[in-house]
Formats: structure tokens, C-alpha cells, sequence
């Protein structure tokens, strides 16, 4: 890229830092604790998740959600300090995810930062969700300056960074993939353990027909709510069978298994396209994923196929950190904590990913 | 019809833990700022709050609200404040 080399404004720590790091704006209830060390180096000292599972065709709700991050807050984050080696008064802060994400359960969370912040009279560092994720992409996949697709079932969106600000260059329209893929999940009754889109991932492997789906790209953005409904549509399709084997392979049969194909293919096809787009306007050549449909091996592999021509490289992490968790706040907060951010005001849970000063990066 | 206020008195420990808690509890606004005027005290030990709202639901509902609140950061307070007083400890 074009232009004098800036300098870093986060120099190597003089001690070494610890925080903790709190999350739960959606069903997952995370905590984590990182360490950043002299020689500038991170560590993940621990990594504790807890996930809110509903049955099968039943999404969560945030009274639900709130009440189970309540129930297992304090065993998740004991375990993770005791993971980590460390006391709570190691700490230099405490972090925790301020938004964007869901009112009741994100509120839960951060009334037990703000407890514990008081009673161990630590700072308290407030993060925003999608940040966090792009912070701990780059720091475990070692991405130097990527587009970031951001896909998950809260947030759908393509990120470039410049000046101190993570840009949004396209997002969706309506809802967020993860959360079309979920909804269509529901109405197929997959199983939510792990996860719906885990479980779309292995139906849709078994997929042989590909049906015809909108495909909506609208410029650098996406539009989702049209083809959940289109694809909602075919259950109710005559050809459509939700279960028994194929008596032949010629027989004109729609089957769950090819709905899922179908839909992973399209919807990755759009984000791929709008990726594409934004690294053609930045001229990069590194595309970072996260979020939990970042976990999806078939959507790294689409975007693979468009770097390698374009002859760059895609970067993507396990499910560790794609997957919500609290080592990703960490990491977020301890970076803006080293750099003189105070927490001021309560929980947002519309937060956008550009209204954060990227004051660590040059 | 005139608004009737409520109060709930939660007891805690000690004066330091009931002002942590009114503390944590006092940052966010409640959801409907017009209907429902929330007012948190500490006397003593205890932990007061008062609520006027407009209707009888809506203070069945911030009630609620409150105490799941409360309930949470007692347990905080329970599960931590021993350790946070002490210096050294196992976790």
C-alpha cells in the first residue's frame, strides 16, 4: 500500500499486563484472561465459555439468555481466573463487552464487571463486541492489515481499517447471516448443539441439488431477509421431503439437506462478492473472517478460491475465537486500557463498529 | 388516580457493600424513563429503593427487574467481597 511507514503508538509494556475480559451479548457467556507481555508478546492465560442451548426450532430470547448468563456468570469467570494461574488482584482491569448485542443479557454482564470492578477497586473497560473480534483475529492469526469480514448472528459486516477507525465498507441490509441461518436452522428443526450453523454446515454437506435463491448484493451490502423467506418458501414446495432416503437419484425431490447447500452457497457467494468488493477498492490482498460463521469451513474455502485469484490469502481462526468468548474482550480492553481509555457510560447496545477510536494502531 | 410509590429494602453486610451496590445498579436508566422515576438510597446496611411508576403492572415489572438485579450483584458481592478484602487468597 501507498505511503510513509507510520510508527506504532502502543510501544512494548514496561511490566507485564493482565486483564479479564467479560462477555455476553448474545447466548454465549464468556471470560477470559490475557496477558501482554515485555518482549510485546500476548498470551491467552485462560479461555472459559458457557453456551445458552434451546431446544431444537427454538431460538433464545434475551429474558432467557439474561437469566442464564445470571446463573453461571460467577462459576465462568471463577474458573477462569483459576485457569489462568492468577488472582483477582493481578488484575490491572477488568473488561467487558459493552455492545452491540442483546439489552438484558449484556446488562447482566456488566452489572458483575461493574461489582467486581468496585469491590477489587480495578478499572473498568468497556469494549465494543465487534472490535474484540477484530482484535483477537489479528492477534492469533498475525493478519497485518486485512478487509475483516465480520459475520455472525448479531452482525454482518466488511471492515476495513484506516486512520484509527475500523470502516465499515458494507454490511447487511436487514439481519445478519448467522442469524438467516439460524432462523431457516429453526424451521428445519436442526438441533442448536453446538450450534445451528454447525449442524447447517453438516446438512448441507450432503446436499445434491442446488435451487434457485435470490441473490442480493446491493453494492458493497447485503440483503438477507428475502432469501430467509424464499427459503422458508420451499418447505412448503410439493417436491419438498423432510426426511426418508432417496428411492432414486431422478427423482424430483427437494430435500433439507439440499435447502442447506443451497442457502450456504448463495448467501457465502454474497459475502465473498462484497468482500471482494472492498478489497478491490483498498487493494489489499489478506482477508481476515471472524465471528461464529467464520467457524464455516465451506465459507473459508469460497473465500479462499477469490483470494488465491486475486493472490492474496484468507485468515480465519478456530472456534475458540470465532465463537463469542471473553478472551477476545480481554484483549480489546487491555489494548485501549494501555492506551488511557476510561469507561464513562452504560451498557449501548447499538454500538457501532466505527464509533470506536482505534487509538493502539498508527 | 395518584402515583403510588414502592419501596423494596435489601439488607447487605455492610454499608460499603450497599453503596457498591446502589452504585452498579444506578448506571443504567430504567426502560421506560417517563412511566417508572427509580430512586436508590443507602441506609445503614441496607440498600433502598424506591420506584414511582403509573401503573400497577409497570411496578410489578420493575420490581422484578430490580430484585433480579439485586440478586446478582448480592451474589457477586457474596462469592468475592470475602476475597477482595484480603490481600493474598486462593483465587
Amino acid at each position: 500500500m501507498p505511503g510513509r511507514r507510520r510508527e506504532s503508538p502502543l510501544k512494548n509494556p514496561s511490566r507485564a499486563y493482565v486483564a479479564l475480559g467479560l462477555e455476553g451479548s448474545a447466548n454465549k457467556l464468556g471470560a477470559g484472561v490475557i496477558k501482554h507481555a515485555v518482549d510485546g508478546s500476548t498470551e491467552v492465560l485462560s479461555n472459559v465459555r458457557h453456551t445458552y442451548i434451546t431446544p431444537p426450532g427454538e431460538g433464545f430470547l434475551p429474558r432467557d439468555t439474561a437469566q442464564h448468563h445470571r446463573e453461571w456468570a460467577l462459576t465462568v469467570i471463577k474458573d477462569a481466573v483459576a485457569k489462568a494461574n492468577i488472582t483477582m488482584h493481578d488484575l490491572d482491569c477488568i473488561c467487558y463487552t459493552k455492545g452491540p448485542g442483546m439489552g438484558a443479557p449484556l446488562q447482566s454482564v456488566a452489572l458483575v464487571a461493574r461489582t467486581l470492578s468496585l469491590l477489587y477497586e480495578k478499572p473498568l473497560v468497556g469494549v465494543n463486541h465487534c472490535v474484540g473480534h477484530i482484535e483477537m483475529g489479528r492477534q492469533v492469526t498475525g493478519a497485518q492489515n486485512p478487509v475483516v469480514l465480520y459475520v455472525s448472528g448479531g452482525n454482518t459486516q466488511v471492515i476495513a481499517y484506516s486512520r484509527q477507525c475500523y470502516r465499515i465498507f458494507g454490511e447487511t441490509l436487514d439481519i445478519a447471516v448467522g442469524n438467516c441461518l439460524d432462523r431457516f436452522a429453526r424451521v428445519i428443526n436442526l438441533s442448536n448443539d453446538p450450534s445451528p450453523g454447525y449442524n447447517i454446515e453438516q446438512e448441507a454437506k450432503k446436499g445434491k441439488r442446488l435451487v434457485l435463491l435470490p441473490y442480493t448484493t446491493k453494492g458493497m451490502d447485503v440483503s438477507l431477509s428475502g432469501i430467509l423467506t424464499s427459503i422458508e418458501a420451499y418447505t412448503s414446495d410439493r417436491r419438498y421431503r423432510a426426511q426418508g432416503e432417496p428411492d432414486e437419484e431422478s427423482e424430483d425431490v427437494i430435500r433439507p439437506a439440499d435447502l442447506c447447500f443451497s442457502l450456504q452457497e448463495t448467501v457465502f457467494s454474497m459475502l465473498v462478492e462484497i468482500t471482494e468488493r472492498a478489497m478491490a477498492h483498498i487493494g489489499s490482498r489478506e482477508v481476515l473472517i471472524v465471528g461464529g460463521v467464520g467457524c464455516n469451513e465451506r465459507l473459508q474455502e469460497m473465500m479462499g478460491i477469490m483470494a488465491q485469484e486475486r493472490g492474496g490469502s484468507v485468515f480465519a481462526t478456530d472456534e475458540r475465537f470465532c465463537i463469542d468468548n471473553g478472551i477476545m474482550i480481554a484483549q480489546a480492553g487491555l489494548l485501549s486500557y494501555r492506551m488511557g481509555y476510561q469507561d464513562t457510560s452504560c451498557k449501548e447496545h447499538l454500538f457501532r463498529t466505527d464509533e470506536v477510536h482505534v487509538a493502539w494502531r498508527p | 388516580m395518584t402515583d403510588t410509590p414502592w419501596h423494596t429494602v435489601v439488607p447487605f453486610a455492610n454499608p460499603k457493600h450497599a453503596t457498591i451496590a446502589m452504585q452498579v445498579i444506578d448506571v443504567d436508566p430504567e426502560l421506560q424513563r417517563e412511566a417508572v422515576k427509580r430512586t436508590l438510597t443507602v441506609d445503614g446496611n441496607d440498600l433502598v429503593a424506591s420506584f414511582a411508576t403509573s401503573t400497577v403492572r409497570l411496578a410489578r415489572l420493575t420490581t422484578n427487574g430490580f430484585l433480579e438485579n439485586v440478586d446478582l450483584v448480592a451474589r457477586t458481592i457474596g462469592e468475592f467481597g470475602e476475597n477482595s478484602e484480603r490481600k493474598q487468597g486462593t483465587f
